[in-house]
């Protein structure tokens, strides 16, 4: 499960992470999911965004219908 | 439309197209959490290259997206040239084929920007992170801004 801002600000403090990662921490990004992602090969990261796409087509269709 | 990025991707390696995967669908490729409805490639805007690019869509119903009446793609070795970008919608999904990208340059820069990436048994260049995140920064519109933060965040923890 994602960790929550504030869960994800203190893994950032414990380890020490860098300006950067602190940036998208308080942007609102979702960094652990960013760090199980970069542990993903290149195939399997587009294999996981037809799904997320896909679902959110059908969403979209659905809204219409 | 049932988009299918994968396979429009197979398509043009397949036909020998000469191209890089660039913008938000590259951000995918390196981790980026957001999910893109297009697929934007820079390629070789020479008239074979062009021409390649159609046949590989050729059973697709390719069209201009951003012209009023949605004109079918019909490239030939006379009109090639006409063209800087072409931003086509196809039965499979989106693709935008550009000629420069901003931050980084002509195809030619963009080709030394990018690196080669194996999917199943097939190879195809993306550009390089570092370029990426340039590109972005040019760019500079909302969606760039949080591309960019993370790309950033994506560099550094690679690094870690």
């Amino acid at each position: 499960m994602a960790a929550t801002r504030k869960q994800q600000g203190k893994t950032m403090e414990t380890s020490g992470q860098a300006d950067e990662v602190r940036a998208a921490i308080d942007y609102g990004i979702d960094i652990e999911m960013l760090i199980d992602n970069i542990k993903r090969d290149p195939g399997e990261l587009i294999r996981r965004h037809q799904t997320a796409l896909n679902t959110a087509e059908k969403l979209r269709e659905a809204k219409y219908k | 439309m049932k988009s299918n990025f994968f396979n429009l991707l197979e398509r043009l390696v397949r036909a020998d197209v000469d191209f890089v995967i660039v913008g938000g669908f590259a951000g995918v490729v390196y981790g980026c959490t957001y999910v893109t409805q297009d697929i934007d490639i820079c390629c070789d805007f020479s008239t074979d290259n062009l021409l390649l690019l159609q046949k590989a869509l050729s059973d697709l119903h390719a069209v201009h997206r951003q012209t009023p009446k949605r004109k079918k793609l019909e490239l030939t070795r006379a009109n090639c040239r006409e063209y800087k970008n072409l931003y086509l919608d196809t039965d499979i999904g989106q693709l935008d084929c550009l000629s420069f990208i901003d931050g980084v340059g002509d195809y030619r820069k963009v080709k030394e920007g990018s690196r080669i990436i194996e999917i199943e048994d097939m190879r195809m260049r993306v550009l390089n992170l570092d370029e990426l995140i340039e590109s972005k920064k040019a760019m500079n519109r909302p969606r760039d801004k949080e591309a960019v933060l993370q790309l950033e965040a994506i560099k550094k923890l690679k690094k870690q």
